[in-house]
């Protein structure tokens, strides 16, 4: 009652102002009172379209501004094509000059009205008061924009939660679990008394330990299945002859995801928690992990990994989308997503491989590359095949003689891939092309060719050829082949400047009159998330990490690394990451939608659908990628 | 009551505050060789029971301050009058400004003297200025016996004025805000519709700037050229 008459007495145009400034970050969390400040302290100015509103040649900012109706847009000069370029803009409800003003320092942007504008402003004094007195104010001005990212991960989180009713996300370290207190037995004990011992505490698994509680097997329903069905051995056999050795163990600080990636790929469903001295502290299901989630990613993986028919592997890839949905749903951060799918894409590619090798081996051992997105751990819903083969020649045979036998393997189990929803490469990069079946010695001489005589035609290929990964067969051949490519492309200062150039071609949608730049060709307004939203992050990402040894493939990762040596300042390389998990996460919740549909899926979205707050952070996004590129531009003086 | 008063420009002025002498309040402004970028500019709209300023009464005053090209909304002043034995079941409707909101108001005289100091003498702009110059004059008269004349410009004219040519569909207050696509907080608000003229001046004023008009004379002349020249057309 006391706030409304609070409200009451505030003069109509304040509250019309407070009512304007709440529809808006980070106004939308402050509280009544400090915005009733901004608004009495609070100037309106008008610019005509042209109007520079703040300039370099100015003194330093006093006043903070933001835009009540209309555009600011951010100019700046670039000396070497001597030209105009805008570098943002500002739209209604955002703010600006924030670094300036808090820097106590004129602009460096030269801030120009695009079309009329009105902008609401406070001076220093308020400011300050504001800045000292709302905590939402201070983090925005502060952070800025990484800020509003963690309302938007808040915000899907909350809706999850709200639909679920669980408050248990992936990133909640498995100590926080429940940990059911685990029930364990010594090695020596008979394997009926084990399982007396399961039944009596209604479990569906029992921990072998050592004298020092440090788990050396376990023991799961499960295998007591298979141990009748196969008659391996009668119930009183000691438990060590038929338990699982060695158990997958995580310390407890590691958090759920890394509990579902580890269960995930070795079809476990149980995993043991252990301290920092090994000892046994608890059991984590995957039921623990899911129950309230429904998410059944351990469950579908062994399904996947164990299927013993194509068919069933072509029907199983609707529960991958199923799957993808629940995730997203309770906020799983895209990074994590798109390494769930990757693994679940990587599961099902090697069992194609395994059911024909069972069919029709073809008697040489290879190793299973993939190039591209799936190189990186980048996959989504949206995938086509980019894979090859390396493989060291057998003595006595020639390379095209392995080849004859390898290729019809290879074409194979292509076509299998595309009918589990892999689309065939259309550039035909794939391992049933003779030019990608190659030995360790070839694809060495390959990539000699490709580094030291590029052309500007092959260096279409390095968003392929430079992000790859083993997924089946030894791993040993193509680390030593990665190895001295990655010194062959450190060394060739003018191959990097050469991949810098084509990563700076790809120019992020952001342009002058419009908030965003559509792509020209197809539906009219509509943004191709894919090839303008994440590539121009991957691209110059990638530059970096090969130019100085980074090993990894993967985007979120490469830019640790790269943080981790120096190459980026932290706070950059975290901007950088989280607009591109930004671009990432619009990218496959649309992806989603499309299913959901029915339609076709396709990179392209229509900014007009997204939300006041997801169009703002999207556009962030981009310009961050910007400035990603300008770092390039600025290392390698494009 | 006057204590409120008292409480409510202290807070809006930040201090100081005597009894209103009726002998000695400011003087208006004649438009001079004041500049545009420092003279403050009153703009007013008001709210009455009518449309007939011989038996019609102000119940509500809103006015927003321009100075040096900027609405300062600390400077603004909004007033419902406490005129509870007026009639005002016509208007209600329109102005939203029930029987209730009315007793709450504050005392007449007080609010009046309080509206001629904030005013300072200052220039009065208002869209359709001469209906809303009628009642207040006759306010002033009847309430204070106040009766020297402000220098009033009319924003209807302004607009026009400035940028001529315009298909804004109508003369109104509303045609020049939709086509300037001016976000109005609440019409036939005394305030809010204030706050909308003030805006349309603001862009009026950036206009004059760009054509070369700096003075408050330099704005009134441009003002009654336009006039001079509606009205040769009319004949």
């Amino acid at each position: 009652m006391a706030s409304a008459n609070q409200e009451n007495d505030r003069p109509q145009n304040i509250r019309a102002i407070m009512t304007f400034l709440r529809e808006h970050a980070p106004f939308s969390s402050m509280d009544d009172s400090h915005l009733a400040h901004f608004a009495e302290n609070a100037s309106i100015q008008f610019y005509a379209d042209g109007d520079v509103v703040l300039s370099p040649d100015h003194d330093v900012v006093k006043r903070f501004y933001v835009v009540k109706q209309g555009r600011i847009r951010g100019e700046r000069h670039n000396d070497k094509e001597d030209r105009t370029e805008t570098t943002f803009e500002i739209s209604q409800g955002e703010c600006f000059p924030l670094a300036a003003m808090i820097g106590e320092r004129p602009t460096r942007t030269l801030h120009r009205a695009s079309g009329d504008t009105f902008c609401l402003s406070i001076g220093q004094t308020a400011f300050v008061n504001l800045f000292s007195e709302s905590e939402p104010f201070r983090d925005f001005c502060l952070r800025g924009v990484s800020s509003l990212l963690d309302q938007v991960n808040r915000r899907i989180q909350s809706s999850a939660m709200a639909s679920m009713g669980s408050s248990t996300s992936l990133d909640t370290p498995l100590e926080r679990y429940a940990l059911r207190n685990p029930i364990v037995c010594s090695p020596d004990l008979p394997v009926r008394k084990a399982v007396a011992r399961m039944h009596e505490n209604n479990v569906g698994s029992i921990i072998i330990t050592d004298e020092n509680r440090i788990p050396t097997g376990i023991f799961t329903l499960r295998d007591l299945r298979t141990m009748i069905a196969e008659g391996t051995g009668p119930l009183d056999t000691p438990i060590q002859q038929v338990m699982t050795k060695n158990p997958c163990c995580l310390p407890s600080h590691a958090d759920a995801f890394e509990a579902a990636m580890l269960m995930a790929e070795h079809h476990f469903a149980h995993l043991c928690v252990i301290d920092d001295d090994h000892k046994l502290i608890g059991v984590v299901s995957e039921r623990d992990l899911f129950s309230l989630q429904r998410v059944d990613l351990v469950n579908l993986a062994r399904t996947i990994g164990t299927a013993t028919h194509l068919r069933t592997l072509v029907s199983l890839r609707t529960d991958v989308s199923r799957l993808v949905d629940a995730m997203l749903a309770h906020g799983a951060d895209s990074g994590q997503v798109v390494k769930i799918i990757t693994t679940l894409n990587d599961v099902t590619v090697r069992r194609v491989l395994e059911l024909n090798i069972k069919k029709n081996d073809p008697g040489i051992p290879f190793t299973w590359l993939t190039f591209g997105s799936e190189g990186r751990q980048e996959q989504t819903l949206l995938t086509d095949q980019d894979n090859g083969i390396l493989f060291q020649t057998p003595e006595g045979m020639t390379e095209e003689q392995v080849r004859e036998k390898l290729l019809p393997f290879a074409r194979k189990v292509n076509d299998e891939l595309a009918e589990c929803g892999f689309t065939l490469c259309k550039g035909n990069i794939m391992a049933s092309n003779p030019k990608l079946c190659l030995s360790d010695k070839e694809w060495d001489d390959w990539f000699i060719r490709f580094i030291d005589a590029s052309t500007p035609q092959n260096l279409v290929y390095s968003s392929i050829f430079l992000d790859m990964r083993a997924i089946y067969g030894p791993t040993e051949p193509l680390d030593a082949l990665l190895d001295k490519v990655l010194t062959r492309i450190r060394k060739n200062a003018l191959f990097q400047k050469m991949l810098a150039g084509n990563a700076f071609q790809r120019k992020p949608p952001l342009t002058m009159f419009r908030n965003f730049r559509y792509i020209s060709e197809g539906n009219k307004h509509s943004l191709d998330l894919k090839r303008q939203g994440l590539a121009p992050f991957v691209e110059a990402v990638r530059v970096f990490a090969l130019a100085n040894g980074v090993e990894t493939a993967n985007t979120l990762e490469r830019m640790d690394e790269l943080a981790k040596k120096g190459v980026f300042d932290p706070k950059d390389a975290n901007a950088w990451k989280e607009g591109y998990s930004l671009i990432q996460a619009i990218r496959m919740r649309a992806h989603q939608e499309m299913l959901a549909r029915g339609e076709e899926l396709t990179n392209y979205i229509d900014p007009d659908d997204l939300n006041p707050l997801d169009r703002r952070i999207l556009r962030e996004s981009f310009r961050q990628a910007q400035r990603l590129q300008q770092k390039l531009e600025v290392t390698y003086q494009l | 009551m006057l204590e409120q008063i008292k409480q409510w420009i202290e807070h809006r002025r930040g201090g100081k505050i005597g009894s209103h002498d009726p002998g000695n309040l400011p003087n208006p402004k004649t438009p001079g060789e004041q500049l545009l970028t420092d003279c403050r500019l009153i703009v007013l709209d008001l709210e009455t029971t009518g449309l007939n300023a011989a038996k019609d009464e102000v119940i509500a005053i809103g006015a927003v301050a321009i100075r040096g090209g900027v609405i300062h909304l600390g400077d603004q002043f909004d007033l419902i009058l406490r005129r509870p034995e007026l009639d005002i079941r016509e208007t209600v409707l329109i102005h939203g400004i029930g029987p209730e909101a009315l007793t709450q108001g504050h005392e007449i005289e007080d609010a009046l003297l309080y509206l001629l100091e904030w005013m300072n003498g200052d220039p009065i702009l208002a869209y359709h200025s001469a209906f809303d110059q009628k009642f207040l004059e006759k306010t002033l008269k009847a309430q204070l016996g106040y009766s020297q004349p402000h220098t009033w410009m009319d924003v209807a004219d302004l607009m026009p004025a400035f940028f001529p040519n315009t298909k804004t569909g109508g003369k109104g207050l509303d045609n020049w805000a939709d086509y300037f696509g001016l976000e109005v907080g609440e019409r036939h608000h005394a305030a809010s519709d204030a706050l909308a003229t003030a805006e349309l001046t603001l862009i009026a004023l950036n206009k004059a700037r760009a054509e070369g008009v700096k003075t408050l004379k330099g704005l009134y002349d441009k003002l009654h050229y336009h006039r001079r020249l509606q009205n040769m057309h009319r004949y």
